[in-house]
């Protein structure tokens, strides 16, 4: 709902001062009773803000990593709701519930508000200059080898100017850790394709079989594979499309294929092997190396490792063999072992047994400014920063947008190597678990009143840069932008470069018209159009980006899978952490709405939970609700039981993202954090952490409780009523439908 | 109305929607929900809590079921005793079915739900006293009552996060009833734009929050009125029609290959939003 | 049985009821005092559940009704048996009832004053209970008269100022009494003034006797339309386990019911309280025992014709619900309820635990007991078990403040009516005088026939 009458005058207005000193009256921000505010007359306001009239702007959601694009509404000077912006093709106009809640994200009481410096236990609030000199001071001296930078997952211009940060200072030691990232994937995709992240067709394939790939939830881009989901559905040439989806424990994409698998956890590789095979047996032409790869994998043995029937393997060899285009993917459940990286690997080869590469899978545009693109990571980057604090060789330790004590393993023990670093300062918009650790903390402004550029990681169409936007004042005075901040501490350095940009807005707003043509601009276009007309749109398209060809081959040299893993003893189950679409590794938690959005395959809130198949629960003396202790070798959480069919009964889950002790009023106390008990065990290939490959036991506490979820105590059954009824494909008449 | 009109003709005041005599016109907003589309990601609640003010309970109140989720996505299984559901699982989408004759409206003592001449169902927030008879007499339960004041409880709108409250939808004190609205607020800005440019509201001009976030497209709003609208013609392709308590497609022997249906449509509330079946494929 | 002495002075009668004006055993102020204390208990939980909300009651969604409902259909039933008494046996010319029916007609009236403040207890937004009041506004902003829940306060309405009518009207006579015997005082003034100059002169009494007459006549359809009205609320509504035809008369008759087991219970404390062994007999304690084992058996037909229909009929819900209700979480209520309702009473078959105080006095609180599980028993389990599976709640448990105001509306209804039986004569005067001329006229006229011996046993 763009309102059309909003012109570009009014942009400029907003944006030429927008950005600097116009009080908002009616914010409410502070009371006019104390005087604190300037009051506006509405007689005589802005002509960009009418009472009651909203103004949309467009941004970009910085809640994932997806980089949707997002129009906020805007009423008297507050954001009140995002919505998706059609023109993206990432997200064509759509949202998830994660990125509603980005308003509570910037509404969020528990923001930090000045800079806090430690002393002795607590935080004490300072100025911003006395902050900047406080940095100035300790990094004099220092050697650049002695600094690290860790940040997430980050592009753009803010990439940019830390690297040029880094380089004033003379620092290699940019360290980019995510958490939950497809690294293997990642990696896997690289050999078997060219690239890490190739784009994919959903909507195009007849037939999509997902190892894992949690496409509809919280994997790479869901909002995006959501709408090709949609359209794969309504049919391509006619037929409807079929998801089959295999995992050890159902996700909200297992749970909407036409055929959930259940697999023994660590299999999918051989299981792929075994569809392969399956697939050369029923009379598509393999090659000679491959079908040598597989010829051991024949359907029994493979029913026998992973659990899934021969006739199972025969009916998706035929599906897959009969619908073409289909599409496999790999995802998160068959990464995380020590053999993710062959797992998916394996995998992927499927793809090019049915001549999928180039079909459904292609190359994705790239943007032509490689500073730009994505700076991904993983757990092998943290794992190298850990050691080198527990070495004690860093003298300064700055943390942006990552969350290690919380997110890192708990026998990493990073929360104390962590406090070998001389000085710490955590960039940060909430006193989260890391940021509690540190000696100097800088409060952020948040991503909707907060300049900047995103480059996505999986481009959906055409290759875009994605523009970040203020929605509206700043909340609070004392918060600063990432890209201010690193403008100001480069200045710090390299004062004679940088001072013709008096803050990131007019770095920003340099950086992009220097390169207007490259950025779609026509040549002549008068610079004020030009970046009014970007900003209108809040993103940057580029016509021009080339397409990569994908390159890989369908190589399986070097491809091993090992036997499945024989069931420990003394940890007989394997611990599955799983990943919520909208709390991910915990650090949208403190988000009330989604603490309170259900889990879609529980509808637990508000609190962690074990998932447990009823047939191992019975075997255990497990019923839902108690409390049960779930051990592994590093340490033990307690947590409520659930009794969840759509897993495999020698694994348990726990969803991560809630266990928080700190963050926030609505994330702490609430929950259990599976992260601090996995077994630190790393892929062999990527040295990603395999976050499936903890074993565990459990034994139940006594204790129990009522498990708050949405479900009534009849749980998902619809006692012969015809509630959510569902109808047979061959039962379906879809050729009429709208 | 007057105490005579009272007597005379209380019934042109309070007709049995659907009617023949009064049909609506030029409006009637219904829904169509794709569950095969659907797939239970709650975007679409979130999105209602942005919109529609809606308070965030927290975890004891949640546990006492006084959730406030005017959508709330229910999951299904098959009930078919099979040891992992390996047909995945039913999303269902349950939110105020806008009956056009709700139970609800004619046990409401003070008329604050009732039905608007667009077939919604409204409900008057200042005039309800809260004797929560609408609820009890709800078939699909999708009336939320404010069992506390939660505006002035703590850690719901906390300092700053009051300033997202919408302000075109009103933030309710403890004691009244609620319920989805199918966005009236929007439908109304989108019915007043199109009032002074002196047309009729254009099929897509209004978006409910839920269909606006909705990633998979599943939720289709629109006016059952116009012909032309995707609704309606959803509607008429599904064979479902509005003012039938079983439909003419069902009836026929061996069932109807089409998806639509309406839940509860035996009752005879004649709700306002059609679903469409769930698929699973049948060769694997 | 010894029955009230037909040789009884009239100034004895005077003298006797006025008595219990003055100076009752010490019991009447120990349960006055219990009962403002529970009183004092439901004052406090309404003033928080008030400035709170109503979660404090730990209502959810669906489950929005509760106990307050259950006891207020409760409270309403009770006020039956006041109009049966005195109206309807009024009417049948039974003597028998007329020591007792004043306390019975006190007993409606009070009844229906705690079911009307249960309305009130109930609602959301108590402040603005005038809307639901069909008054004239410019804003031409009427109630729904659709609504059975509109009717039901129409209905209350009317008959509880009926009622207010029926006892004020029935008391003149009395009143007169009291205010010619009385020493002066504030009680004198307050009796000369509502005696309205009673004199007994003969138009008074011919006048008297029509207007009695009219508001009795008037008062039955209404007794028997206020509780159909009330299972108006769930007969006309769409659940099952509520859309159940025979609910109008099942209610009223489980309010005959209820009624009359509180009235052995009243009559078994006035009588001890006030000293009444003179005018409250065994003779009479046996009718109304018998009168209330007939009620418990039609009431016991009805319930089975309930589950019945419920079980021959093609709702899979209600049954599914009947069902539940049998085996589910409320099943220890449900078959209490049954119990109490069904098999209890016939305790009271037995001649020899009929005039027996101590045994039925239990058996009138089992009753009630039954009668009132019997209304949470229609409540609560359609919203534990209703029709939509998702929503189903069967952990929902009333909170300490519906229990609190659930049990202070018994202590309000006990403060209530033992004020009234101490500033108000209990036990009409005029119409055990009445009684008395008869039986010994009539008395009388057999023995002068020779048709009965000189033992005396009384007429009817």
């Amino acid at each position: 709902m763009m309102n059309s009458d909003f012109d570009r005058r009014d942009f400029l207005k907003v944006l030429g001062w927008g950005g600097a000193s116009v009080a908002l009256a009616g914010c409410g921000n502070g009371m006019v009773e104390n005087g604190k505010e300037t009051v506006v007359s509405y007689v005589e306001t802005n002509d960009y803000m009418i009472p009651s009239i909203s103004v949309y702007f467009n941004s970009t959601c910085a809640q994932c990593d997806a980089g949707c694009s997002i129009t906020g509404r805007i009423r008297e000077g507050r954001v009140l709701k995002l919505e998706g912006n059609p023109e993206s093709a990432i997200n064509r106009g759509k949202t998830c519930g994660l990125g509603q809640a980005g308003v509570q994200n910037h509404y969020n009481p528990d923001r930090v508000r000045s800079p806090l410096l430690r002393t002795g236990d607590s935080g004490e609030a300072i100025t911003w200059e006395k902050a900047y000199a406080l940095i100035g001071e300790k990094m004099h001296g220092v050697s650049g080898d002695e600094v690290a930078f860790l940040t997430g997952g980050m592009s753009g211009h803010l990439k940019v100017l830390l690297g040029n940060y880094l380089d004033s200072i003379g620092c290699k030691n940019h360290v980019v850790y995510e958490a939950i990232a497809p690294a293997v994937v990642r990696a896997a995709n690289k050999k078997s394709y060219g690239v890490e992240m190739p784009r994919i067709n959903i909507n195009r394939a007849k037939v999509v079989l997902s190892f894992g790939a949690d496409f509809l939830g919280a994997w790479v881009s869901p909002v995006h594979f959501s709408q090709q989901y949609a359209q794969f559905r309504k049919g391509v040439d006619g037929q409807r499309g079929v998801l089959v989806q295999i995992e050890s424990k159902m996700t909200i994409t297992g749970a909407n294929a036409d055929r959930w698998l259940v697999v023994r956890p660590g299999t999918e590789g051989i299981l792929a092997f075994g569809i392969i095979n399956a697939l050369g047996t029923q009379g598509l032409k393999l090659s000679a190396d491959i079908a040598a790869a597989v010829k051991a994998y024949d359907k029994e043995r493979v029913s026998k490792d992973t659990g899934v029937s021969a006739e199972q393997i025969d009916k998706i060899a035929a599906l897959l063999k009969a619908r073409t285009p289909s599409l496999v993917l790999a995802g998160g459940a068959a990464e995380g072992y020590a053999h993710g990286s062959q797992n998916a690997a394996a995998i992927n080869l499927l793809n090019h047994v049915l001549g999928n590469v180039g079909k459904t899978i292609e190359a994705a545009a790239v943007v032509p400014f490689p500073q730009m693109e994505p700076a991904t990571g993983n757990t092998a980057a943290l794992k190298k920063l850990n050691d080198d604090l527990a070495a004690g060789k860093y003298k300064v330790l700055f943390s942006y947008a990552a969350n290690p004590v919380f997110t890192a393993p708990g026998a990493m023990k990073f929360k104390e190597n962590m406090a070998k670093a001389g000085f710490k300062v955590v960039f940060a918009q909430y006193l989260d678990e890391t940021a509690l650790q540190a000696d100097l903390v800088l409060p952020l402004n948040s991503p909707l009143e907060d300049w900047g550029t995103q480059v996505p990681e999986y481009m959906a169409e055409g290759a875009q840069i994605n523009i970040l936007q203020p929605l509206m004042e700043k909340l609070h005075p004392e918060t600063s932008g990432m890209g201010d901040i690193l403008l100001a501490l480069i200045k710090q350095r390299r004062a004679e470069d940088y001072k013709k940009f008096d803050d990131y807005y007019s770095y920003l707003r340099t950086a992009l018209l220097q390169n207007k043509v490259a950025l779609g601009g026509a040549g002549n276009a008068d610079d004020d159009v030009f970046w009014n007309e970007t900003l209108s749109r809040g993103i940057i398209k580029l016509p021009g980006a080339t397409h990569a060809a994908l390159s890989g081959k369908s190589a399986v040299a070097g491809l091993s899978l090992p036997a499945p893993a024989s069931i420990d003893a003394q940890y007989p189950l394997q611990l599955i952490p799983s990943v919520n679409a909208s709390l991910r590794d915990g650090r949208n938690t403190n988000q009330p709405w989604l603490q309170e959005s259900p889990d879609p395959m529980t509808t637990i809130v508000w609190d962690s939970w074990m998932e447990i198949h009823p047939s191992k629960a019975a075997e255990l003396g497990i019923s839902e609700g108690d409390i049960v202790e779930v051990a592994g070798k590093n340490g033990s959480v307690k947590v409520q039981a659930y009794l969840f069919s759509g897993i495999h009964p020698d694994a348990i889950s726990i969803p991560l993202g809630r266990g928080h002790e700190a963050l926030g009023r609505y994330a702490k106390g609430y929950g259990v954090n599976p992260f601090q008990i996995l077994d630190v065990v790393f892929d062999k290939e990527t040295g990603e952490l395999a976050l499936h490959e903890t074993r565990v036991k459990i034994s139940k506490t006594g204790e129990r409780v009522i498990v708050v979820k949405d479900e009534g105590p009849v749980g998902g059954r619809q006692m012969g009523q015809k509630i959510a009824p569902k109808l047979p494909s061959d039962k379906v008449n879809l050729s009429g439908e709208i | 109305m007057s105490i005579s009109t009272l007597f005379e003709n209380y019934s042109e005041y309070r007709h049995i929607h659907p009617v023949d005599d009064v049909p609506h016109n030029p409006y009637k907003w219904a829904m169509a929900i794709d569950l095969d589309a659907c797939s239970g990601c709650n975007a679409c609640s979130v999105a209602c809590y942005a919109e529609n003010n809606l308070p965030v309970v927290g975890r004891e109140k949640f546990a006492h079921g006084q959730a406030m989720h005017w959508m709330r996505i229910e999951r299904y299984w098959d009930e078919d005793g099979r040891e992992f559901p390996d047909q995945g699982a039913r999303f269902l989408p349950m939110m105020c079915q806008q009956c056009e004759a709700a139970p609800c409206e004619t046990v409401c003592p003070v008329g604050a739900t009732n039905h608007t001449p667009d077939g919604i169902n409204s409900q008057i927030y200042n005039r309800c006293i809260g004797s929560r008879y609408c609820s009890a007499n709800c078939p699909y339960k999708v009336r939320y009552f404010n069992w506390w004041d939660y505006p002035t409880t703590d850690n719901v709108w906390p300092a700053e996060m009051n300033q997202q409250l919408n302000p075109d939808v009103t933030v309710r004190g403890k004691g009244v009833m609620e319920k989805c609205t199918f966005c009236i607020q929007r439908v109304t800005v989108a019915k007043n734009d199109a009032k002074t440019q002196g047309r009729l509201v254009r099929d897509g001009e209004v978006q409910t929050a839920c269909q606006q976030a909705c990633p998979t497209s599943a939720i289709t709003f629109g006016n059952l009125v116009d012909p032309n609208s995707t609704v309606h013609r959803k509607w008429q392709a599904q064979q479902v029609e509005l003012d039938k308590d079983e439909q003419t497609k069902d009836m026929a022997e061996g069932g109807s290959e089409l998806r639509g249906y309406r839940i509860y449509e035996q009752l005879r509330p004649f709700p306002s939003v059609m679903y469409m079946e769930r698929v699973r494929e049948s060769a694997i | 049985m010894k029955d009230i002495r037909e040789d009884i002075a009239w100034a004895q009668i005077n003298k006797d009821v006025l008595k219990s004006l003055e100076n009752p055993r010490k019991l009447y102020w120990v349960i006055l005092f219990i009962a403002i204390a529970m009183v004092g208990v439901a004052v406090g939980c309404e003033v928080y559940q008030y400035n709170v909300g109503l979660g404090v009651g730990n209502f959810d969604n669906p489950h929005v009704w509760g106990l307050y409902i259950a006891t207020f259909i409760f409270w309403i039933g009770m006020s039956h048996s006041g109009t049966l008494l005195s109206a309807i046996l009024h009417l049948m010319h039974a003597d028998w009832r007329k020591p007792i029916y004043r306390f019975a007609e006190a007993m409606t009236t009070f009844s229906l004053m705690t079911a009307g403040l249960f309305v009130a207890v109930h609602l959301g937004r108590v402040w603005q209970i005038y809307f639901a009041l069909p008054y004239p506004n410019m804003r031409q902003v009427w109630p729904n008269f659709q609504s059975p829940l509109l009717w039901d306060a129409m209905a209350i309405f009317t008959y509880l100022s009926s009622s207010i009518l029926f006892l004020y009207v029935g008391m003149i006579p009395d009143l007169a009494i009291c205010r010619d015997n009385m020493h002066p005082g504030w009680r004198k003034k307050l009796y000369t003034a509502i005696a309205l100059g009673w004199e007994g002169t003969d138009r008074q009494w011919r006048n008297f006797r029509i207007t009695y007459l009219t508001i009795a006549c008037f008062l039955i359809p209404l007794a028997v339309s206020v509780h159909s009205i009330v299972a108006s609320d769930f007969a006309m509504s769409q659940q099952p386990g509520w859309h159940i035809t025979s609910f109008p008369p099942y209610f009223v008759a489980g309010a005959l019911y209820s009624g009359c087991a509180a009235i052995i219970t009243l009559f078994i404390i006035l009588r001890y309280v006030f000293k009444f062994e003179e005018y409250m007999t065994m003779s009479i304690l046996k009718k109304i025992v018998r009168l209330t084992f007939a009620i418990s058996m039609v009431w016991t037909y009805l319930n089975l014709v309930e589950y019945a229909t419920v079980w021959y009929g093609h709702d899979e819900a209600a049954k599914h619900l009947l069902i539940q209700k049998a085996t589910g979480t409320y099943a220890p209520f449900w078959w209490t309820m049954n119990f109490c309702g069904s098999v209890v009473p016939f305790i009271m078959f037995f001649k020899r635990f009929q005039t027996h105080i101590p045994v039925m006095f239990s058996v009138s609180l089992l009753l009630n007991l039954g009668m009132w599980l019997e209304r949470w028993m229609i409540v609560s389990p359609t919203f534990a078990d209703g029709y939509y599976p998702w929503t189903w709640d069967h952990d929902q448990w009333p909170s300490f403040v519906q229990w609190g105001i659930v049990f202070g509306s018994f202590g309000w209804f006990t403060m209530l009516f033992m004020i009234f039986c101490k500033i108000f004569p209990s036990v009409s005067m005029y119409e055990v005088k009445e009684m008395v001329y008869h039986r010994s006229q009539a008395t009388k006229k057999l023995q002068a026939t020779g048709k009965l011996a000189a033992t005396g046993k009384g007429a009817h």
